[in-house]
C-alpha cells in the first residue's frame, strides 16, 4: 500500500522546503537454528518492515523511523517529524552538511544465489549442525556450539532526486565454537564469529561444518597441551580469517572519513590517516595494497546502491604501501572537497540513518605462494585466528590475541604454542610485511561490525590472503 | 517514579492486552509472548554542531511456544491479533520440528514483582529542541579555540511478557544521556557525561566544566614507560573492569562451562577484601525493570562480597542445569549470552573524594575512560584496552602533566586486590555499553589501586 507514496512523500518535503529527502523501505527476516552439546538450543524466525525518512534542510539532518507507517497520513507524521528533528539540529549548526552530486539511479539488484537458503528444510539444516557437533567431540571439549542463519533482507529507496532502485539481498552463514578444558592452563576457546556470504545454502555447503569442526576439535585439544611460546620477537604468518579482522580493524575503520570529520570523535573515534596524508603517508610496505569494493561477487558488503543511492564501485585506499583513499557518503565527499561519493553510505535496517561503513574492504593478493611465504621461514609463528581485539580512538594501537599458533621450524609448520598475542603501532605492523600470498586469498564475512548512535550492526566483507610480519615482538599469557 | 502518563508511552493496555487475548487462543502446552519497545531520540554533535539528529520507534514482540517439551521462537513486529496468531502459529511449527529438550525448564509462574522505578515521564516528553538546547549550552561555554562533540540520548521503553502460566507484566523506563567531548586547538582532549533516568539529571553546565578542565590539562604528552603503577580510574574506567567481570565471569552458564573466574572457586577470596559486588536492579538508583525477559522477578544477587565469590546470576535455563532456581536475570538472547546477564552491577563504594585519591598517589597515572576493550584471557577477567580523553600523570598527589593513550592489560581480580581507595558511587556504563552494545549498567566508584599494569603507549 506505501509503495506507490513514496515518490509523494519525498516530492512533499522538498515542497515544504527540504533540500533533499529519502525514503526507504525495508523488510527484513531470518532464521536462525543454533545447536548445544547436540541439543537444539533454539530454533527462531524473526522479521520486521518498516521506514525510515531523511531529509536535508538548510543544511541540518532529520531522520526519523517507525515500523507503524500504514497509509499516507503515516508517512506524512514521519515527514513532520523528520522535519521537526532537522529544525532542532538547525539551531546547533557550525557545519552544514551538503552533497556532492549523483545522477538519478533506477534498477534493481538481487543476489546471485543457486539454492534459496529459506527453502532448505530446518531438519536437513539441524542434521548438518549435529554431524558437525558429533566431529567436535572431544575428551576435553566441554561446550560445543553450532549455528546456521539465513537473512534476507528487501530494500526500496526513493529520493527527491529521481532515484528509485530496489534490492533483495539474501545472505547465508554458519559458524561453529568449542571450548575445552583442562586443568592449570586456560581453557581453549576455537572457533568463529559465524562465517557469512552474501550467497545461497551452497555458501553452507562449501564451509564443509563436519570437517570444520574436527579441525576445530584438535586444534583446541591440541592447544592444551601446547606449551607457552616463548615470549621474543619473531616473524609471524597470519591466516585469511586473522588477517580479515586486522584489515577491518586496522585500514577499514581509519579510512572511514566520518571518522575523519570528527562525526565519531566521542564514540567510535578518529582516525590517523588525515586528508593532508593521502598520496604521501606511508601506511605500509610496498607489499600491502588494501581495496574497498562494493562489487566482490558473494560479499557481505556487496550491493547495487548505497543507502545515498550511489551505484557500487571500487576504490584503493591504501596502494603499494601508501594511504590514498577513503569510503565515503555523499555528505563526507562533499565535506572533503572530493567530486563523487565511494558509495559506502549504509544503514542497518530501516530505523537507523545512513553511515559511512566499509563495505568489502580486502588485502590485494601478492606475488608470493603461500609454500615460500613459510619455506622461507627459519623461525616463527603461524597464527590462525583471532581470540581478542582491541583498538585505540585512532586505530593507531592494537593488542590482538591469537586461537591457534603453530611453529614454524626452517620452513616447516610443527607443533601447537598456546597463549600468543601482539601489541603493535598500526603502521609498524603493515610495514613489516614482506610477503602476500597469491594462492590462497580468501573472502569473508562478518555480520556485526558496530558503528554509529543508536548502535547499527552492519554486514562487511573483507578479502584476504596469508601474509609474513618479521621480528614482530609477542607476548604471550599461558 | 513520575507517575503522569506520558504522551509517548503506549501504555500497560495498548502492550499487555493483546498478548493476553493472543495467548488464550495459543492451544499448545504453553507460550509465552514478550513485547519489547524501544523509542530513540539520539542527537549527535561535532565540531560544536549538530550532524546528526534521529528518532526511531521500534517494537519487537518475542514469541517462545512449546510442544512436547521442544521449544520454537518466533519474533516479529506486530501486535496487532492476527500477526501475534501467525508469531504463534510459527514458533509452535518450529517447536513441532524438534525432540523434546532435556534442559527446557518450563514457562515461569507468575510471582510478585517490585513497582518499576526508572521510568520519568517529563524525559519520556523531552523533544529535540529540549535536546539540542542541552548540546547548545555546552557548546556555548568553551573557551576560544575549544570544540565540542558528543551525543544527547532518550531512550523510552517498554517491555510487557505474558505467559500462558499467567504471568502478565509491564514496566515503562527511560534512559537520558549526554556527553562531551572537548578537544583544544592542539590535540588535547576532555571527556565527561552524565547519565540518568531524567533528563534534569544531566548537568550541561558540569558536563563540559568537567570536560574542558581535562581538556586544558591535556598538553605535551608524554609517553608512559610500560611497567605497574598505582593508578586512579574514574567511574567510566572501572566500568569497564566491571564489563568484563560481568561477561566473562557472572553468568551462570560461563561457570557451568569452567569459562568464569567463579568456576571452582565458590567461597573463595579472589580479589581483595575491599572489593564488593552486587547486580541489583531493584536498586532506586539504577536503570532497570523488575522483571526479565522470562517473567521472573529480578533478585539482588551478591556476586563477590569482600573479595569472596559468592555466586552467579541466572536465567531459567541455567539455573535447571545447576541445580537451582533464577535469579530473573534472562536477558534477550539476541543480545546477551543465554545462562544469566548480570546487567545491573552494583560495586561497593567508599567517600575518598577527587582529590584524595589523586592525593595518594605517589607516582601513578589517572585513567579517565577507555577505548575498545577486550579481553585476552577470560577465565582471569584480564582486559585489555587503550585509555583515551583524559590520561595524566599523578607525582606526589597532584597531576604533573599529560600522558598519550596507554594499553593497560590486567586481570580485574589483580586490579580488584589492591585497591586502596574508593569513591562515592556514581551511574555510569562502559564504552560498549554507552551505545548499546551488550548494555551494562553500573554504580561504581572511582578507586585509587596500588598498581595497574601499563604494557604500551600510543604515539605523543
Amino acid at each position: 500500500m506505501l509503495d506507490g507514496l513514496l515518490p509523494a512523500i519525498v516530492d512533499a518535503a522538498i515542497a515544504r522546503g527540504a533540500s533533499y529527502c529519502d525514503v526507504r523501505d525495508v523488510e527484513r527476516e531470518s532464521e536462525l537454528v543454533d545447536l548445544q552439546d547436540g541439543e537444539i538450543e533454539s530454533i527462531e524466525r524473526k522479521g520486521d518492515r518498516g521506514i525510515g525518512l531523511r531529509v536535508l534542510r538548510d543544511g541540518s539532518w532529520g531522520f526519523a523511523a517507525s515500523a507503524r507507517v500504514a497509509d499516507e497520513a503515516g508517512l506524512r507524521a514521519l515527514l513532520d517529524q523528520a522535519a521537526r528533528l532537522a529544525d532542532a539540529a538547525r539551531t546547533v549548526q557550525r557545519r552544514a552538511a551538503r552533497l556532492v552530486p549523483q545522477a538519478p539511479q533506477r534498477g534493481e539488484y538481487r543476489t546471485p544465489l543457486e539454492q534459496d537458503p529459506f527453502a532448505v528444510p530446518i531438519p536437513r539444516r539441524v542434521e548438518l549442525l549435529r554431524a558437525a557437533d558429533d566431529a567436535m567431540r572431544g575428551p576435553r571439549v566441554t561446550t560445543r556450539r553450532g549455528s546456521i542463519a539465513a537473512y534476507r533482507t528487501r530494500k526500496r529507496l526513493v529520493t527527491s532526486e529521481g532515484t528509485d532502485v530496489r534490492q533483495e539481498i539474501v545472505e547465508s552463514a554458519a559458524g561453529l565454537n568449542i571450548v575445552a578444558v583442562k586443568g592449570g592452563v586456560p581453557p581453549a576457546i576455537r572457533g568463529d564469529m559465524r562465517s557469512a556470504r552474501q550467497a545461497g545454502w551452497e555458501f553452507v555447503e562449501e564451509l564443509d561444518l563436519v570437517s570444520l569442526g574436527a579441525r576445530y576439535r584438535d586444534d583446541a585439544e591440541a592447544t592444551l597441551d601446547a606449551p607457552a611460546a616463548a615470549a621474543k620477537p619473531t616473524t609471524l604468518i597470519l591466516d585469511q580469517s586473522f588477517l580479515a579482522l586486522m584489515v577491518h580493524e586496522s585500514c577499514g575503520h581509519p579510512t572511514e572519513s566520518d571518522r575523519v570529520l570528527e562525526h565519531e570523535v566521542a564514540f567510535a573515534g578518529t582516525s590517523f590517516m588525515w586528508p593532508k596524508d593521502r598520496g604521501t603517508l606511508r601506511y605500509g610496505s610496498t607489499h600491502v595494497s588494501i581495496t574497498a569494493d562494493a562489487r566482490v561477487p558473494g560479499g557481505m558488503g556487496t550491493f547495487g546502491w548505497d543507502d545515498d543511492g550511489v551505484p557500487a564501485t571500487r576504490t584503493p585506499l591504501i596502494e603499494r604501501g601508501i594511504f590514498t583513499g577513503y569510503l565515503t557518503s555523499r555528505e563526507t565527499a562533499a565535506a572533503l572537497g572530493l567530486v563523487a561519493s565511494g558509495g559506502s553510505s549504509r544503514a542497518e535496517g530501516w530505523q537507523h540513518s545512513p553511515l559511512v561503513r566499509m563495505v568489502n574492504v580486502s588485502l590485494e593478493p601478492g606475488d608470493r605462494s603461500y609454500a615460500d611465504l613459510v619455506g622461507e621461514v627459519d623461525d616463527g609463528l603461524l597464527l590462525e585466528s583471532p581470540a581478542s581485539y582491541s583498538l585505540d580512538d585512532k586505530r593507531e594501537n592494537f593488542h590482538f590475541s591469537a586461537q591457534v599458533a603453530r611453529v614454524i621450524r626452517h620452513g616447516e609448520v610443527g607443533g601447537y604454542v598456546r597463549g600468543v598475542g601482539f601489541q603493535s603501532l598500526t603502521k609498524d605492523w603493515w610495514g613489516s610485511c614482506d610477503g602476500v600470498a597469491a594462492d590462497d586469498w580468501e573472502l569473508h564475512g562478518f555480520l556485526t561490525c558496530a558503528k554509529g548512535e543508536p548502535l547499527q550492526s552492519m554486514r562487511v566483507g573483507h578479502g584476504a590472503a596469508h601474509a609474513r610480519f618479521r621480528d614482530r615482538p609477542i607476548e604471550v599469557r599461558a | 517514579m513520575t507517575t503522569t502518563a506520558a504522551s509517548t508511552l503506549l501504555g500497560v493496555d495498548a502492550l499487555l492486552d493483546p498478548l493476553q487475548r493472543a495467548l488464550k487462543g495459543a492451544g499448545a502446552e504453553g507460550a509465552e509472548l514478550w513485547v519489547h519497545r524501544r523509542r530513540a531520540s539520539v542527537v549527535r554533535y561535532s565540531h560544536s554542531s549538530i550532524h546528526q539528529s534521529a528518532a526511531s520507534d521500534e517494537l519487537d514482540v518475542h514469541a517462545r511456544v512449546a510442544v512436547d517439551g521442544a521449544v520454537g521462537t518466533a519474533e516479529g513486529g506486530s501486535l496487532a491479533p492476527d500477526a501475534l496468531r501467525d508469531l504463534i502459529s510459527r514458533a509452535a511449527a518450529l517447536a513441532k520440528l524438534q525432540p523434546a529438550n532435556p534442559t527446557w525448564p518450563g514457562f515461569a509462574d507468575p510471582a510478585p514483582y517490585r513497582a518499576p522505578h526508572a521510568f520519568d515521564a517529563a524525559t519520556a516528553d523531552l523533544d529535540p529542541a529540549g535536546q539540542a538546547r542541552a548540546i547548545a549550552a555546552i557548546c556555548a561555554s568553551l573557551a576560544s579555540g575549544q570544540r565540542a562533540a558528543g551525543t544527547h540520548s532518550v531512550d523510552v521503553t517498554e517491555d510487557a511478557i505474558a505467559n500462558t502460566h499467567g504471568v502478565a507484566a509491564y514496566a515503562p523506563a527511560t534512559v537520558a544521556y549526554l556527553r562531551a567531548l572537548v578537544q583544544g586547538e592542539h590535540g588535547g582532549a576532555g571527556y565527561a557525561d552524565d547519565l540518568s533516568r531524567d533528563h534534569r539529571g544531566l548537568d550541561p553546565a558540569g558536563i563540559a566544566r568537567r570536560a574542558r578542565e581535562k581538556c586544558e590539562l591535556d598538553h605535551d604528552r608524554a609517553r608512559l614507560a610500560p611497567g605497574d603503577y598505582e593508578a586512579v580510574f574514574e567511574e567510566d574506567a572501572v566500568a569497564e573492569i566491571l564489563r568484563f567481570v560481568s561477561l566473562t565471569g557472572c553468568g551462570g552458564q560461563a561457570v557451568r562451562e569452567g569459562r568464569s573466574f567463579m568456576a571452582g572457586r565458590i567461597g573463595e577470596a579472589v580479589t581483595g577484601a575491599r572489593f564488593t559486588l552486587h547486580d541489583d536492579a531493584l536498586d532506586p538508583r539504577q536503570l532497570a525493570i523488575p522483571f526479565d525477559v522470562e517473567g521472573t522477578p529480578k533478585e539482588r544477587v551478591t556476586l563477590v562480597e569482600n573479595g569472596v565469590v559468592r555466586g552467579p546470576v541466572h536465567d531459567r535455563t541455567g539455573a535447571k542445569l545447576m541445580g537451582t532456581r533464577s535469579t530473573g536475570h534472562a536477558a534477550d538472547p539476541d543480545r546477551y549470552a543465554r545462562g544469566g546477564h548480570a546487567g545491573n552491577l552494583v560495586m561497593a563504594g567508599g567517600s575518598a573524594t577527587r582529590e584524595q585519591l589523586i592525593g595518594a598517589v605517589t607516582r601513578g597515572i589517572l585513567i579517565t575512560r577507555f577505548h575498545y576493550t577486550n579481553t585476552p584471557d577470560p577465565k582471569r577477567a584480564t582486559m585489555t584496552g587503550t585509555t583515551r580523553d583524559g590520561t595524566f600523570l599523578i607525582e606526589d598527589g597532584r597531576i604533573v602533566g599529560a600522558l598519550a593513550n596507554v594499553r593497560y592489560t590486567m586481570s580485574a581480580l589483580e586490579l580488584f586486590s589492591g585497591i586502596d581507595l574508593l569513591g562515592p558511587q556514581r551511574l555510569v556504563r562502559d564504552w560498549w555499553s554507552t551505545n548499546g552494545m551488550g548494555s551494562i549498567v553500573c554504580l561504581a566508584p572511582a578507586m585509587k589501586v596500588s598498581r595497574a599494569t601499563i604494557t604500551g603507549s600510543s604515539p605523543a
